[in-house]
């Protein structure tokens, strides 16, 4: 594939508009535009145009415009999650290449016809994660260099501040209700933190058990889902780890999300935090303020990973993050959930 | 009036009690009792004016005596407490007060049961930042508690620390109780609620052969909805070396402390301890000896005791079963509290 790669969106109603105004700057790719189903509710039709005229990129009207081989070379599917898996298949049944919002499916069903349809038609499946989080990437050098020795232990923190709900969510009905979202916080957070510990160790998840709630007023409860979680994972070689997981009114870090993480091993320890190291200012309101060195933690993340995804693409290559990965995560988002419902230590599919 | 106390035990922590005690203004060891006579001289001598025995019963039962601290070894701290409270004495007890809620009930009876005291010594609670989210909790400034995550970890070897008895489950309650009940009283207090559900695993980071792993996780869900993710580690590889990250969050507000903000001492060979958590148990055996004298409330009440070791034995259940563990905190008499869920 040569330059310029050819780039469209699918449905805008989720995350489209950071991930617009991050593959725009990049200036080996080419924005066709946004594109939205015939048949949508009316809202996401308004507002997926609404982000194209945000990100200053055509509207392309219906979806077909976006899944059209002859113009396109990737489309990212950004519409509410439940709707991943449809967009998805239609693209590699036209050929194209897929980015898709996280989390990649909100079904094991549906990330496996995923899987399939990408494996069939042999195109590539990527899928928004943040394992290019600089912190990420860092502790990784430390453990292929064998400072921390043998893994023993991670524990994972990602909480999201309901301070940032009405600007880090575009309506509060796509993370919330399970029309749309397929689910709560877990099936929203928990892959993050799965990929992470994929990441670090090259290990999978062999069995879970999870509690959650709805423990906070951001209108879960009325939706029946969980804003928050903890998650225990059993690893292969008796490695173990811990989730906390949640949108919670104000979370422990500086932007909309805070990651946090610990990794234990057998001839050392490391951390990694996402709004460390930072700088703080002390001066007038706000009184004290601290910034991160490199800007906030997902921002960090995605911009490392999209550089990687167009890399990878104009050169031919795959990216370093796709539909196995994803698809090993929402196993365990799956057991996590059979976990609750069973209140019974479950088993990834 | 000088409070008179007793001393049973003559190991490491004995040591570090007895020299806490002699710092306090009125307060007077007036006897270090143990197996060992000549450790409990060694500890005597430390308080100036105590005497040594080997009698645990004379000493207890003596009229000069106000109250006794057990702080031996965790399956003996039943049958000196009960036995000191029968001789109306107050008591304290390290914790984990009992291997067993029925023991730890049998305790109270004969303590509170008897117009006496009982306070276990959960020595966290003094510790100086752990005060502090008290407090601000206290004032209202997060709203309700509703998600605790602690992350505990430090170096494995201390004076003491892995004599027979700690390593033997059935001599030490396992791991979550021998020391997890620090962290799960921990969150019992923070949260303000009660443990009704826990989940453990654990790991070895040396030594897999042997029966209590030096480090394991529990997760709990409380009456009130709290979650909380607690994780202990005693196997990072430099001894003495301590970090601990707590983040509490409420309904209004989050609070957060890690001991990687403190500001130390980086001196090879020579760990001492962050200044969040310094000084803790003079500050315990302070209010301890306050109020057995009436003189403020107890900070550490056996209620809440018992629904730390309650939830610990649970912790432990847990560990052996690989399944969740429902608790039950309504059979005062029960012998095991925890059950496979």
């Amino acid at each position: 594939m040569t330059a310029p790669l050819r780039v469209s969106f699918a449905s805008g109603v989720r995350h489209a508009l950071p991930y617009l105004q991050l593959l725009g700057r990049d200036p080996r790719v080419k924005i066709v535009g946004v594109a939205e189903h015939d048949d949508c509710p009316d809202w996401m039709i308004a507002d997926s145009r609404r982000t194209a005229a945000e990100a200053g990129v055509p509207w392309l009207g219906d979806i077909a415009h976006a899944l059209n081989a002859q113009a396109v070379d990737l489309v990212v599917v950004c519409s509410e999650p439940t709707r991943h898996a449809q967009l998805a298949l239609e693209a590699f049944e036209n050929g194209i290449d897929v980015l898709v919002d996280k989390p990649v499916a909100t079904t094991l069903a549906d990330a496996d016809a995923i899987a399939a349809a990408a494996r069939r038609t042999g195109r590539v499946c990527a899928v928004i994660n943040r394992t290019h989080a600089p912190g990420l990437r860092r502790a990784r050098a430390w453990v292929d260099a064998g400072h921390l020795g043998l893994p023993r232990h991670i524990d994972v923190e990602f909480l999201a501040s309901g301070a940032h709900f009405t600007t880090s969510v575009e309506r509060p009905e796509l993370v919330i209700d399970p029309a749309l979202s397929g689910g709560g916080e877990l099936l929203n957070f928990l892959g993050y933190c799965v990929d992470s510990i994929r990441y670090l160790t090259g290990i999978e998840t062999t069995s879970v058990y999870a509690m959650a709630g709805a423990l906070f007023d951001n209108g879960h409860a009325r939706f029946g889902v969980e804003d928050t979680a903890v998650v225990s994972l059993g690893l292969e070689h008796g490695v173990t780890a811990t989730v906390t997981v949640g949108r919670v009114p104000f979370a422990p870090g500086l932007g909309p999300t805070s990651t946090s993480i610990r990794l234990l091993g057998s001839h050392g320890h490391a951390s990694i935090d996402d709004d460390r190291p930072a700088v703080t200012r002390y001066g007038r309101e706000p009184i004290v303020a601290s910034h991160a060195v490199g800007g906030v933690g997902s921002g960090a993340a995605l911009a490392g990973f999209f550089t990687d995804l167009v890399d990878a693409l104009v050169a031919g290559r795959t990216p370093d993050y796709g539909i196995a990965d994803a698809r090993a995560s929402i196993s365990v988002i799956d057991a996590a959930y059979r976990a609750i419902a069973s209140g019974a230590v479950t088993v990834p599919r | 009036m000088t409070f008179r106390v007793a001393v049973v035990g003559t190991g490491a922590f004995a040591r570090e009690h007895v020299l806490a005690l002699r710092s306090l203004p009125g307060v007077a060891v007036t006897h270090v009792a143990g197996s060992d006579l000549r450790r409990a001289d060694a500890l005597a001598a430390l308080a100036g004016g105590a005497a040594a025995t080997t009698d645990i019963h004379a000493a207890i039962d003596r009229d000069d005596v106000d109250a006794v601290d057990v702080v031996n070894a965790t399956p003996d701290h039943h049958r000196w407490t009960v036995a000191a409270g029968e001789a109306g004495k107050h008591v304290h007890v390290d914790k984990p007060a009992a291997l067993t809620v029925s023991d730890f009930d049998e305790m109270v009876e004969a303590t509170e049961g008897r117009g006496v005291t009982l306070m276990v010594g959960q020595t966290v609670r003094f510790q100086p930042v752990i005060t502090e989210l008290q407090q601000a909790l206290a004032r209202g400034e997060i709203g309700d508690p509703k998600l605790l995550h602690v992350s505990w970890y430090t170096g494995h070897v201390w004076p003491n620390g892995w004599r027979g008895w700690q390593l033997d489950v059935s001599r030490s309650g396992g791991h979550p109780v021998h020391n997890g009940t620090h962290s799960i009283d921990l969150a019992v207090w923070l949260t303000g609620s009660t443990p009704v559900e826990v989940f453990a695993r654990n790991f070895p980071t040396f030594a897999a052969e042997m029966p209590m792993p030096d480090s394991f996780q529990v997760q709990v869900r409380f009456e009130s909805g709290a979650l909380a993710t607690l994780e202990l580690c005693y196997a990072l590889r430099q001894p003495g070396e301590f970090l601990r990250r707590i983040v509490l969050v409420g309904t209004e507000g989050t609070l957060a402390h890690s001991t990687d903000c403190d500001p130390g001492l980086s001196s090879p060979g020579h760990p001492v301890a962050p200044p969040s958590i310094e000084n803790a148990l003079s500050l315990q055996l302070g209010h301890w000896v306050r109020a057995a004298q009436g003189l403020e409330p107890f900070i550490v009440t056996t209620t809440q005791a018992r629904v730390a070791l309650a939830t610990a034995v649970a912790a432990q259940r847990s560990l052996e079963t690989g399944q969740p563990v429902r608790i039950s905190h309504d059979q005062p008499k029960a012998r095991l509290t925890g059950v496979a869920a």
